[in-house]
């Protein structure tokens, strides 16, 4: 328990993502003129909500010391699911994709939980074949809505403020506080850092693993489903490689892979790094195919950055 | 929930104490599967079990093969490589654009070379600087493609002469009447499993990809030894860019996009635990082969193409979980 | 000699906007998936050579990547950023129509460029400038018909599943086949995603799995050549015709050495410059017609001659 806290206050200290997020603001905003308006802040918003949402459940999932790679499906069947049922109503078309979702996580984590094979691998299954039930539904079809209402709301705000963004920060500030207030959210940090000592101190930690799951698993869906709004429509193919964002802004936020640590705040700030980095860049008109190598670039000296300070502040604990 | 745990790994243990059989199969599991599958898919399809098509279905599973041998052994090292694909992506351009500019050999040569760096800066990132391999072959992946479209512009490349070339016989080339990629494939799980079972070298990475701390105690030099692992995966990640442009004898930039999955795909069909420390070569060969054979199977019997991947999931699950009931004391110990 | 032509007119005009224009254009364009094939990368660099000669037009050029909900994020920052017009080459054509709707709604002219939209936007868009994927479909059609005489059975090579482009030329294929020669069955339609290696796989498969094919469709040059390359290793490229579609230079030298039946021509150069003056159009109030297709004419070896090789 006290090493519990030790690791919860190392978290009130500013986090080195968001010096990162700071400075890069700071850049872009000296370098394009448009960078620094309301109007592009809320599409930033916007336009992190998706691998932002996804990421909060993951953030659960790898303080677990597992990870899902199949959300980018999951986000996926939703999406194709939540327009492709409207004809039986908005409601039942919206449920029915959280259902998936949440069932789909339930059942990554059941396998992680009852047969021990490796969560890599059991959502690496559920990532190809999940994208596979995609096709089955949709025969290749893109769905689209047939009356606007469904998009507006994808664009609607709330003063000045997008719609789609209040949500995803409402749902961040949920997810922050589980995970610091809750028995829940302690507990997924014991599973994550200290298995053994877990399960002696009572902890479920199968049902505390399958719960994550279900969340990253709500989350997908929640992400799939608010996509379709912003496009009225729904594509086979959607959410490809979104696994692969969602991890990088999780790891960039300082969740370790190994478990045990990690929080919502690095995340966040993960997320809007990978975001204000794409959008900067395209504010100055960086052609795509350099995006992609200063993006890895950057990823990987944030690894490194991290890895020094870690090892400064935690000499003589790790062996 | 952690006596239930108890009884159901003491009933698992005593299961497999009993049945001899049962325990054969499950320690052949994936032998047994790919055995099955191949019935199944024979009593519905004549041409299934021809000459011709298993031929085309072992062709066109080595390249996958190929870069298979390598991830493999950097799993057993206990890392994993998800750059294949745009690495693969890079050296196949490399080469096609280079066959033309300074002919095959200087092309092949330069090609290996630069693709044998960036394995290199793999194995420094990962063996050197001790960061989580996940997330710096994603990172390379991006960075990698990026490279590939700064270096042809985002053109297609072309061999001009198609004809008059012998680079054509990596691709498109026989042997004693076995076509050229599928001895590559052969020659490197050959000689990779003979390295990684019978020498001092296989079995140190054995040692650090098992118990890195005990590894290092004994003397082994864990940097050295990861680097070179992912220098053998950009080795064969080169080969294999060697058949592909070979094949095509041109290359779009993204050519090699999604290949890291079907390969981890493969090498997990295959039983390797991505845990590091276990797995073979032979077992990643039949692993890749089951994937090709479903696919081919399932297009055969007139299903559609994304039939294969529901179909994946399910053998997946069930592969993995068949193998782990063998190993079921360890991995019980090790996540309960 | 069409092409040069097409060409030299389509300069002529540029120029003569160039005289006109007295404002200065902030243009936006978001792409599908550059670099992904030649005929994007092409289109991109021929983009901006076209308004690089233009004194009066500044662009903006990004790049969706292929991904449906990076391009609308695009839409939006250049709507946010308030350029003239729009240019957008849909990734999806129905999931970008209310972002589409969005810019029309902010006063923003757009110009949907090389692959159609859904009819639902298209009273948000002030134009589209493309080739006319259905007609391409049904004159490879016919050109099937000529090669077959009539009869036979056929394999179909798709593009990417889900992409206008793709759906458009196969079912103006089919439809046509259908009606000019009903005596020609298409066997199989297998998709290889505008891949080269991809379709050589599924050629493969398909010639292991009928033993009589007299022609392939693929949805474009590059695919089709793969398909070509598939049957030569088998030994059978003799007994089939192939057609295809959006000429590449490897399909080019193919039909030159008389492996390849036609194909269509559909210059990307063409293709962007199109698009740049119908968007410059709109901006100066001309009238302009809501579907705006250039020519995209059959090539075979017997007007081949008349084309220049593509650069890609």
């Amino acid at each position: 328990m006290i090493d519990m806290k030790r690791f919860m206050s190392g978290g009130a200290a500013i986090q080195p993502i968001w010096i990162f997020v700071i400075a890069i603001t700071v850049f872009f905003s000296v370098m394009s003129d448009y960078f620094l308006s309301v109007g592009n802040l809320t599409n930033i918003l916007v336009q992190t909500s998706t691998i932002g949402l996804i990421a909060l459940g993951m953030t659960y999932v790898m303080i677990n010391g597992n990870i899902d790679l199949s959300v980018g499906a999951t986000l996926g069947l939703a999406a194709s699911l939540s327009v492709g049922l409207q004809d039986h109503g908005l409601v039942v078309a919206v449920l029915a994709a959280i259902t998936a979702g949440v069932v789909l996580g339930a059942l990554n984590g059941l396998l992680v939980w009852k047969t021990g094979v490796n969560a890599f691998i059991v959502t690496l299954g559920a990532m190809i074949g999940v994208r596979g039930l995609i096709f089955v539904y949709t025969e290749e079809q893109s769905f689209y809505a047939s009356n606007f209402a469904f998009s507006d709301f994808g664009a609607s705000a709330i003063g000045p403020i997008p719609v789609l963004a209040i949500i995803f920060l409402a749902c961040t500030l949920v997810m922050h506080l589980v995970l610091k207030k809750t028995g829940h959210g302690r507990n997924t940090f014991a599973v994550g850092g200290n298995p053994e000592a877990a399960l002696d101190a009572g902890i479920r930690i199968g049902r505390n693993m399958m719960i994550n799951f279900m969340i990253v698993g709500f989350f997908a869906a929640l992400a799939g489903v608010l996509l379709a709004t912003q496009m009225g429509a729904s594509t086979p193919n959607l959410g490809r490689d979104y696994e692969l964002w969602t991890i990088t802004a999780v790891v960039l936020g300082g969740t370790k892979l190994t478990g045990g640590f990690g929080s919502i705040t690095g995340t966040l700030g993960g997320v809007l790094a990978i975001g204000i980095l794409r959008n900067g860049m395209n504010m100055m008109q960086v052609p795509a195919f350099y995006v992609l190598v200063i993006l890895g670039v950057i990823l990987i000296s944030v690894l490194i950055i991290d890895q020094k300070i870690n090892v400064k502040s935690s000499k003589g604990v790790q062996a | 929930m952690a006596s239930a745990e108890h009884i159901k790994q003491g009933f698992m243990l005593s299961k497999t104490h009993k049945a001899g059989l049962l325990n054969f199969l499950s320690a052949q599991g994936i032998l047994v599967f790919f055995l099955i599958c191949m019935l199944a898919f024979s009593l519905f399809s004549e041409q299934f079990l021809s000459q011709s098509n298993i031929m085309t279905v072992v062709r066109q599973a080595s390249i996958i093969g190929i870069i298979a041998v390598g991830v493999t052994v950097v799993i057993i090292g206990g890392n994993l490589d998800l750059s294949v694909g745009s690495m693969l992506s890079f050296a196949t351009v490399l080469v096609v654009d280079l066959h033309d500019k300074i002919g095959p050999v200087g092309a092949i040569l330069v090609m290996f070379a630069l693709t044998l760096m960036l394995g290199a800066v793999n194995g420094f990132l990962v063996g050197f600087m001790r960061l989580n391999s996940l997330i710096v072959t994603l990172a390379m992946l991006s960075a990698i493609q990026g490279l590939v479209l700064i270096y042809s512009g985002g053109q297609n490349v072309d061999i001009a002469n198609q004809s008059e070339t012998w680079f054509s016989v990596f691709g498109q080339g026989y042997l004693l009447g076995i076509a050229v990629p599928v001895i590559i494939f052969a020659l490197l799980a050959v000689i990779v499993q003979v390295v990684m079972s019978f020498t001092g070298y296989g079995r140190r990475i054995f040692a650090i990809g098992g118990n890195p701390v005990a590894a290092v105690y004994s003397g082994i030099r864990k940097n050295w030894c990861v680097f070179s692992t992912y220098l053998t995966s950009a080795f064969c990640v080169a080969c294999a860019a060697l058949v592909l442009g070979s094949r095509v004898m041109g290359s779009q930039n993204n050519v090699g996009q999604g290949y890291e999955l079907l390969v981890l795909a493969g090498i997990i069909l295959g039983g390797t635990s991505l845990l590091g420390g276990a797995g073979s070569i032979w077992k990643t060969v039949i692993g890749v082969l089951i994937l090709g054979f479903i696919q081919n199977g399932l297009l055969l019997l007139g299903y559609p193409y994304y039939t294969q991947w529901l179909v994946t999931w399910v053998i997946i699950i069930l592969a993995v979980w068949l193998d782990l009931a063998n190993k079921r004391k360890r991995l019980l110990t090790r996540h309960s | 000699m069409f092409y040069k032509t097409a060409l030299a007119t389509s300069v002529m005009m540029l120029s003569a906007g160039l005289v006109q224009a007295e404002q200065t254009y902030r243009i936006g364009i978001t792409q599908n998936n550059v670099g992904v094939d030649s005929y994007q990368t092409t289109y991109e660099s021929a983009f901006e050579n076209a308004a690089d000669e233009l004194d009066n037009v500044d662009v903006v050029v990004l790049d969706a990547g292929g991904d449906v909900a990076r391009q609308i994020g695009q839409v939006r920052n250049l709507i946010q950023q308030r350029v003239d017009a729009i240019i957008i080459w849909p990734t999806n054509g129905q999931a970008v129509i209310p972002t589409i709707r969005q810019a029309h709604r902010a006063g923003i002219p757009v110009v949907v460029t090389n692959s159609k939209i859904a009819e639902a936007g298209l009273d948000y868009i002030a134009a589209f400038s493309g080739p006319d994927n259905v007609q391409q479909g049904a004159s490879s059609a016919e050109m099937m018909c000529e090669a077959l005489d009539g009869e036979g059975q056929i394999v179909q090579i798709a593009g990417q599943p889900g992409y206008t482009t793709a759906m458009e030329r196969s079912k103006g294929f089919e439809d046509r086949l259908a009606e000019a020669c009903p005596d020609v069955e298409i066997l199989e339609t297998q998709p290889a995603d505008w891949n080269r290696e991809k379709a050589q796989r599924v050629m493969e498969n398909f010639l292991t799995k009928y033993d009589d094919i007299d022609g392939v469709y693929a949805g474009d040059d590059n695919m089709g050549v793969g398909a070509l390359n598939a049957a030569k290793s088998a030994g059978r490229a003799g007994d089939i015709a192939f057609i295809g579609a959006t000429n590449f230079a490897v399909g080019y030298e193919a039909i030159e050495r008389g492996e390849y039946y036609g194909s269509i021509y559909q210059s990307p150069v063409d293709d962007a410059e199109a698009a740049l003056q119908t968007a410059l159009d709109v901006l100066e109030g001309k009238e302009v017609p809501k579907m705006n297709f250039f020519e995209t004419p059959k090539i075979t070896a017997d007007n081949l001659a008349e084309f220049d090789k593509p650069v890609f």
